[in-house]
């Protein structure tokens, strides 16, 4: 113990003398401004003081993310770069952005190296830490999501993003794109004689064991996009405030009835996709009606459940082709 | 507590106390029966009593009897086998070790056998059940074989349990280090802390049961040797029984039996000490009880009317759209834990006088070169802790940023790198102090806030009130955490105070404190924010992420306070931590001192806790080591207590925040992987 200290201490010195005095980055000067100024109220309530439209920019959700580049706008940071690319291809990245870390805890000092313009958060980082990150750089903190309006939600942090970032323009391309979308898939499911067919959309995953599924309730963003595609969502039980996600098991699905059952998995993550995989020997499962049926259908790995537009028109394609073929 | 020593029946009783088993075994069989029934009719789906009935006579539509025969029967049966086999674990490992608290938990068995499971998963092999199962078990009899090594067969209670609720905090500690390194599902992580009787199909059930079924016969014609085993192991050996390779055999067929109920279920707590407690008092009415080939079916038929009624609870007091996200071991881990209170107040107390330490004196040039060396390292590890983390700096970037000349990057790393260390060094320092005063007033080597479960009382508190109001700010979460901290401790010291405040039921009680209050915050973070692990992770494991400096300043206030009066009343302290009787020979009031200085503990834990979540064995391995370096007088352990807390506790915030940068590991789990260790060490130590 002794001697462990000494050595620390001498080690100490040591390191003294090394790191003495160099500096990694020159003093502050005065920084020049020039674009005009911008001022926008976040999820928070907060004013965002911006000195013109953000450039460089961090996201530290992958639902932020897939707005920016959706609006064109490459994200300099991002966290959880690997996931996101299995988990997003609909909306790929287009750059090589930093990563920053885990998306619960994003690394302050690899946000603060980078010098964002603009970070943009989601207010699941706890306030603590969006409070740091403000002193990093100016914060847009949006809602993740809201069970009340999930797509009103969604185009309400596109357009927030894109004032930041002045692409208003191509924000209102993308809900144009969108609307139009959800028009066409509203009318061919209907044509299909699919209008009203009760739905349900889940995913799973199997944890030591285990089977769990995550039924996306009507305040989901997908169960938004469901309703206004004319279907009926068949899930009755109720989901979190945010997300409108819910949990259940195995016996949970003997509620739905006679449904149209979707749930998207990955490839790239093995125990992401229980209904193909441990539930095919599983005798609740086997005997539900919609599996009995064949109406279970896996849509296309990368569309991201929480994105935006585009995952969502992606989203949109995959039902409309899964349900009228 | 000889429990299993009373004399086998003889003569004219034997007769009675065969019906009487007998009626008690039935009466056991009707509960569990019972329990099984309701389990059935209980779940997610719309499926109730009638449909079960219908469905078992054949009746019911196909998809309701798919249920029945696929998920219902199956978690049932689940539930029965994994309470069977611990129950049956627990008592076998009671009998051989002739301890009341020996259990799979307590020997770190699950927690060995989770870790293994766990080391599996993330090496990405995916390997059939069976096969599985056998890297569980091999990670089950190491830590059971550590834990009997270390505590010695039959030696002291408290020490087993110590040796292994210890073992089983650093096991846990690093699989969870290894899940949040492999974040796949963080989703997931409390369902892999606390097992789940859930299945799907009866696949899994089929592969354990024969390993079940072997070890239970094994342990069944081991019977006659473990009851001699209770007579005495010299009386033993005389009567012709191999001690050693009876309690060998025992143990490892004890692991065999938990192993099967891990790889089934996960860890389901405390069914192997409370099932056989629970057998414990009928043994005494009716004798045919204290024969293990008896005894055990009886623990079997327990532990699963455990698990059962655990699940039956949960299910029928939660919507069961929320129950199917709460595992059964929270409740059986709340249960298991008011348990080993219950136990520990019970046990009569083996370890006698306080085990004082055998110190050199040291003389003062030896503390005031440890003190200067101590504060050349910290300042060393404050050095690289400002300097290392993802954005490397160097000195002079700080001297720029303390002149407020640095540059935008740099002034915003230091901005936010500066606040955490400061919560980390504070909080490392206030737990080593609170240590050093809460082992000088119990005059207890292993008493420390995060063992007497006062950090987990703080914690639970400051979670309620976070959960309540989401924008409670800094001093009303600092002073949430002081109601918990305050509240567990009344029960802590209140309950171990009752017969005398005895050496080590002050531990064990506050062991099941922390447990109660781990599985608490745990219910309720599922129950209201099931999708944040993050939230999790800070409360349950300690973490500095995104610590501001107002979040620290209550701390600093309370270790200010602290350190004034520590110093100020250090003769106070000597001799409140030397024994019973001096100081009352001087004339000193004992009561009130200690009182005070316990609410100084209880104080700096809260504020520490509200900082940085719960960190253990800081207040535990920080007085220790500075009492081994410099002597027992506090005017010197107190600062040097402070100094290690502070190297500590920064030391592992900085290997959390950089090893695996971007990404990083709560501190609180590193210094568990550190503490543990040291924990055992000061076990072994203190046996010779």
């Amino acid at each position: 113990m002794r001697r462990l200290l000494l050595t620390a201490a001498a080690a100490t010195v040591a390191a003294l003398t090394l790191t003495a005095c160099g500096t990694t980055e020159p003093a502050a000067d005065d920084a020049k401004k020039t674009a005009e100024p911008l001022v926008l109220t976040d999820a928070s309530g907060a004013k965002v003081e911006l000195a013109g439209p953000a450039k460089k920019v961090v996201g530290t959700e992958w639902n932020v993310v897939e707005s920016l580049i959706s609006l064109g706008v490459e994200p300099v940071g991002v966290a959880d770069v690997k996931g996101y690319k299995t988990w997003n291809t609909a909306v790929p990245l287009k750059n090589e952005p930093k990563d920053i870390g885990t998306r619960g805890e994003p690394s302050m000092d690899t946000i603060a190296s980078l010098k964002p313009d603009l970070v943009i958060a989601t207010s699941d980082l706890p306030p603590a830490a969006l409070e740091q990150l403000r002193k990093v750089a100016p914060v847009l903190e949006v809602r993740p999501g809201d069970a009340a309006d999930p797509i009103g939600q969604m185009t309400k942090n596109l357009d927030l993003i894109a004032q930041a970032t002045g692409t208003t323009e191509q924000s209102g391309k993308l809900k144009q794109a969108f609307q139009t979308k959800l028009d066409a898939g509203r009318k061919a499911l209907a044509d299909a004689g699919k209008a009203g067919a009760p739905y349900a959309f889940a995913d799973g995953y199997v944890v030591s064991n285990q089977v769990s599924i995550r039924p996306y309730t009507s305040g989901s963003l997908i169960g938004g996009v469901n309703e206004k595609l004319g279907l009926k969502n068949a899930w009755t039980v109720q989901g979190d405030p945010a997300y409108g996600l819910a949990t259940s098991d195995v016996e949970g699905l003997t509620k739905l009835g006679d449904v149209e059952f979707a749930y998207i998995g990955n490839d790239g993550d093995k125990d992401s996709n229980p209904f193909a995989g441990v539930l095919a020997q599983d005798k609740v499962w086997t005997s539900l009606p919609f599996v009995q049926k064949g109406n279970v259908n896996r849509l296309p790995d990368g569309i991201w459940m929480f994105g935006g537009t585009e995952s969502m028109n992606k989203y949109i394609d995959s039902v409309v082709a899964a349900l009228t073929k | 507590m000889a429990v299993t020593a009373t004399t086998a029946a003889a003569g004219p009783s034997s007769l009675t106390s065969r019906t009487g088993a007998a009626a008690v075994t039935a009466v056991l069989v009707l509960i569990v029966t019972g329990l099984a029934a309701v389990d059935i009719t209980q779940g997610t789906a719309a499926v109730g009593a009638p449909e079960v009935w219908r469905a078992l006579t054949g009746r019911a539509e196909a998809g309701d009897a798919s249920v029945v025969i696929a998920s219902r029967l199956p978690r049932m049966a689940a539930g029965l086998f994994v309470g069977a086999v611990l129950g049956m674990a627990g008592a076998a490992l009671q009998a051989v070790s002739r301890n009341v608290l020996a259990s799979p938990d307590t020997l770190a068995v699950n927690a060995g056998s989770y870790f293994g499971l766990g080391l599996l998963a993330v090496s990405g092999v995916s390997l059939p059940l069976l096969a599985s199962s056998g890297v569980a078990f091999v990670g089950g009899l190491a830590a059971a074989a550590v834990v009997l090594g270390l505590s010695g067969l039959g030696a002291g209670t408290v020490r087993l349990v110590l040796a292994g609720s210890a073992l089983t905090l650093g096991l846990s500690a690093i699989t969870e280090g290894l899940l949040l390194l492999f974040p796949q599902q963080t989703d997931g992580i409390f369902r892999w802390n606390q097992g789940s009787i859930a299945q799907h199909g009866f696949d899994g059930i089929l592969q354990m049961a024969p390993i079940g079924l072997i070890a239970l016969v094994g342990l069944l014609l081991l019977a006659r040797r473990v009851d001699a085993l209770a007579l005495g192991d010299d009386a033993a050996r005389g009567l012709g029984v191999p001690v050693r390779s009876t309690r060998v055999t025992a143990v490892v067929l004890a692991a065999l039996l938990s192993t099967a109920a891990v790889t089934l279920a996960g860890p389901v707590g405390f069914v192997g000490m409370c099932a056989p407690a629970l057998v414990r008092p009928l043994a005494r009415r009716i004798r045919g009880f204290t024969r293990s080939r008896a005894s055990l079916p009886v623990a079997g038929l327990t532990g699963a009317a455990l698990v059962l009624g655990s699940d039956v609870l949960l299910r029928a007091f939660v919507r069961s759209d929320v129950a199917v996200a709460v595992p059964t071991g929270v409740v059986t881990s709340l249960v298991g834990a008011v348990f080993l209170i219950v136990m520990a107040i019970r046990v009569k107390d083996t370890a006698g006088a306080a085990a004082v330490d055998r110190l050199r004196i040291r003389s003062r040039a030896v503390f005031l070169t440890t003190t200067a060396v101590l504060v050349a390292v910290l300042v060393g590890v404050i050095l690289a802790a400002v300097l290392l983390g993802d954005t490397k700096l160097l000195l002079g970037d700080v001297l720029n940023w303390a002149q407020g000349r640095a540059g935008r990057t740099i002034t915003f790393v230091l901005d936010t790198r500066v606040p955490r260390i400061l919560a980390a060094l504070l909080a490392g320092a206030a737990l080593a102090l609170a240590g050093t005063l809460v082992q000088a007033v119990t005059r207890n080597p292993l008493a420390e806030p995060g063992i007497l479960g006062v950090s987990g009382g703080a914690a639970l508190g400051a979670v309620l009130l976070v959960t309540t109001v989401p924008l409670a700010g800094s001093w009303s979460v600092a002073g949430a955490a002081f109601a918990g901290a305050a509240l567990s401790s009344v029960i802590v010291f209140g309950l171990a105070a009752r017969g005398g405040f005895q050496q080590n039921r002050l531990v064990l009680v506050g062991f099941g404190v922390a447990t109660a209050s781990a599985a608490l915050v745990s219910l309720l973070i599922i129950l209201t924010d099931p999708f944040n692990a993050t939230k999790a992770l800070t409360w349950l494991s300690g973490s500095t992420y995104g610590r501001t400096l107002p979040d620290v300043v209550p701390l600093a206030i309370v270790l200010a306070l602290g350190l004034v009066i520590a110093v100020a009343r250090r003769t106070e302290l000597d001799l409140v931590s030397l024994d019973e009787d001096t100081p009352r020979l001087l004339g000193l009031s004992l009561g009130r001192g200690r009182f005070g200085f316990l609410l100084i503990g209880v104080l700096l834990s809260a504020t520490a806790v509200a900082a940085a979540g719960t960190i253990g064995f800081v207040g535990l391995v920080a007085p220790h080591a500075a009492r081994a370096l410099v002597g027992r007088q506090h005017a010197r352990v107190v600062p040097v207590a402070v100094l290690l807390g502070a190297v500590l506790v920064c030391t592992a915030d900085l290997v959390g925040r950089t090893v695996i940068a971007p990404a990083q590991l709560g501190a609180g789990l590193m210094t568990a992987v550190i503490g543990t260790p040291y924990f055992l060490h000061l076990l072994v130590r203190s046996r010779r």
